[in-house]
């Protein structure tokens, strides 16, 4: 049977050598082509090595796991350039003196033409917002423009996956937001398994994965999960404050503060015409 | 104690072509027992200032007093024993076979007895809610126990300041806020602490004061209100929400901690029933 989705995992579980139990077991989950999943979870809960896994820098010990339609245990290169992974770490990823030089690497290994990859690198630079950055050396970027350069160098590979493994952990408010609008710019033109602790990233996802001690204790749309106190106090899952305030009023979920002073708003506004009756 | 910066300017790689100036003038003062919270975006100059509150890094221009003394001519190790710094990811630096030995490393080099030095050993993993882990191998603990062993090691050396690098940067959001559990206790007990956080949220409900620097400077110093209020760049969410409010309601107020907040918010919406 042919996989139509992007990602399939059927019961996957891996252990690491010498560690106290299984790092992930007994996964399943689908995601359709274009669709947008979180994943989020406690520190230890199995979020990286999923996407070790998915990426074949792990093989699994038991299960089923296909990216694009390929096994990234037996088949790694095919995934690769078709599954592209963003790290938590900019300055690991970097490689090349220049900009350009960086973004073109992946196509580079995979032997593109050069007028080609020219076009490519020129798209996926403008794609993140860096066009005039080319002949930048990625060392004087800062965390936010960096992460981009990373983020262009995957999309000029063109994968139908993209990975984000914690891409905005180490920025300050405005990298993190710089790299977010970029990631949001993709949403249906690509398949996003995006792994975070900050809920509040997750707001616009189709579904969010909970990972807790390697299992998949929930996949649902975003609203149910941020409304569901006890599955987020379990799985060590703090609210953003936003919806945390909304939720401690009692009033709908809120994404934004100025939904929220609206909501606010109303619901006094509300108030004071029963009392006036 | 109280420490003062005046005028510190910081210039890394002087005198080359790869120059830069790190800090451009900064004045700020550290007061005894407060929890200062220093906020900036990346390459403000956060990491090199706090450097600078127990001369890791020596001011390339100004002056840091220590309770209105000179602190360039002081003995530094003495210095750096009062003033403890947790670098950013500080549990990289974890290397002793147990958690307790790596906890024991500084205060055994205090000259304490062992004695001593098992009690401030229990009593900084203690403080951490880490003393379960004390015969654990530092390798094999998540991130979030990893980060609280080696706050733990600088803890053991007693300092009167402490100062924390990003200490909450890539852990999750429960192991965030048992960090900022600690800050409470720490000035509880009457340690200052100074912290450096891109979490405008855990600012706002642990520190002081905010400290925010832009490029060197310092943009504004004060209450949480104040430098919050003042610019809602800055602002943690529950200021945003307070101001999206208080242009529709003058008079609201200028809450900033989460259970403020969640007051104001209450007793308007009550408070109009």
């Amino acid at each position: 049977m042919a996989d139509t989705a992007s990602i399939s995992c059927k019961d996957l579980t891996y252990s690491y050598t010498g560690g106290f139990g299984p790092a992930l077991s007994g996964v399943s989950f689908e995601a359709g082509q274009g669709e947008y999943l979180g994943v989020v979870g406690p520190n230890g809960g199995g979020k990286s090595t999923l996407v070790r896994l998915l990426n074949g820098l792990l093989a699994a010990d038991s299960g089923r796991v296909r990216v694009a339609g390929f096994d990234p245990a037996t088949e790694p290169f095919e995934v690769r350039r078709r599954a592209g992974v963003l790290f938590q770490n900019p300055d690991n990823g970097l490689v090349a003196p220049f900009v350009e030089d960086d973004v073109a690497f992946g196509l580079e290994n995979l032997g593109v033409e050069r007028a080609e990859m020219r076009g490519r690198v020129g798209e996926a630079i403008r794609a993140v917002g860096l066009s005039g950055y080319e002949r930048r050396e990625p060392h004087t970027l800062s965390g936010g423009e960096k992460q981009r350069v990373a983020l262009a160098g995957l999309l000029a590979v063109g994968p139908e996956v993209l990975l984000l493994d914690e891409p905005t952990a180490m920025l300050d408010p405005p990298g993190r937001r710089e790299v977010l609008e970029r990631v949001r710019g993709l949403r249906r033109s690509r398949t996003v398994l995006h792994v975070t602790h900050h809920l509040e990233e997750l707001f616009d996802a189709d579904r969010v994965l909970v990972l807790n001690g390697g299992r998949l204790v929930a996949d649902a749309p975003p609203e149910e999960l941020f409304s569901d106190a006890d599955l987020l106090r379990e799985n060590r899952l703090v609210l953003p404050t936003v919806p945390r305030l909304a939720v401690d009023l009692g009033l709908p979920f809120c994404r934004t503060p100025e939904e929220l002073a609206d909501a606010v708003e109303k619901r006094s506004r509300d108030n004071s015409g029963v009392e006036a009756r | 104690m109280r420490i003062e910066l005046r005028d510190v300017r910081h210039v890394y790689s002087p005198g080359t072509p790869f120059a830069v100036e790190a800090l451009k003038g900064v004045s700020l003062t550290v007061e005894p027992g407060e929890v200062l919270g220093v906020i900036g975006g990346t390459g403000s100059g956060k990491s090199t200032l706090v450097q600078h509150l127990n001369l890791l890094l020596l001011p390339t221009g100004g002056e840091v007093l220590v309770d209105g003394a000179d602190a360039v001519s002081m003995d530094r190790t003495a210095l750096r024993r009062r003033v403890g710094l947790v670098f950013q990811a500080p549990e990289q630096g974890l290397f002793a076979p147990t958690v307790e030995e790596d906890v024991a490393f500084a205060p055994q080099r205090l000259g304490l007895n062992e004695e001593e030095v098992r009690g401030r050993v229990r009593e900084a993993l203690g403080l951490l809610g880490a003393g379960h882990l004390a015969g654990r191998s530092p390798f094999a603990l998540s991130g979030g126990e990893r980060r609280r062993v080696a706050i733990a090691g600088v803890l053991a050396m007693g300092p009167e300041v402490l100062v924390l690098d990003e200490p909450t940067a890539g852990l999750d959001p429960t192991a965030r806020g048992d960090l900022m559990g600690l800050v409470g206790r720490l000035k509880a007990s009457g340690v200052t602490v100074v912290f450096v956080s891109h979490d405008l949220d855990e600012v706002a409900e642990a520190a002081d004061r905010v400290c925010a620097l832009e490029g060197g400077t310092v943009r504004s110093v004060g209450a949480p209100d104040e430098v919050f209020y003042d610019d809602l760049s800055l602002a943690p969410a529950t200021v945003r929400v307070a101001a999206a409010v208080g242009e529709r309601r003058p008079g609201f107020g200028r809450p900033v901690r989460y259970g403020e907040t969640l007051a104001a918010l209450r007793s308007l919406m009550g408070g109009a029933a």
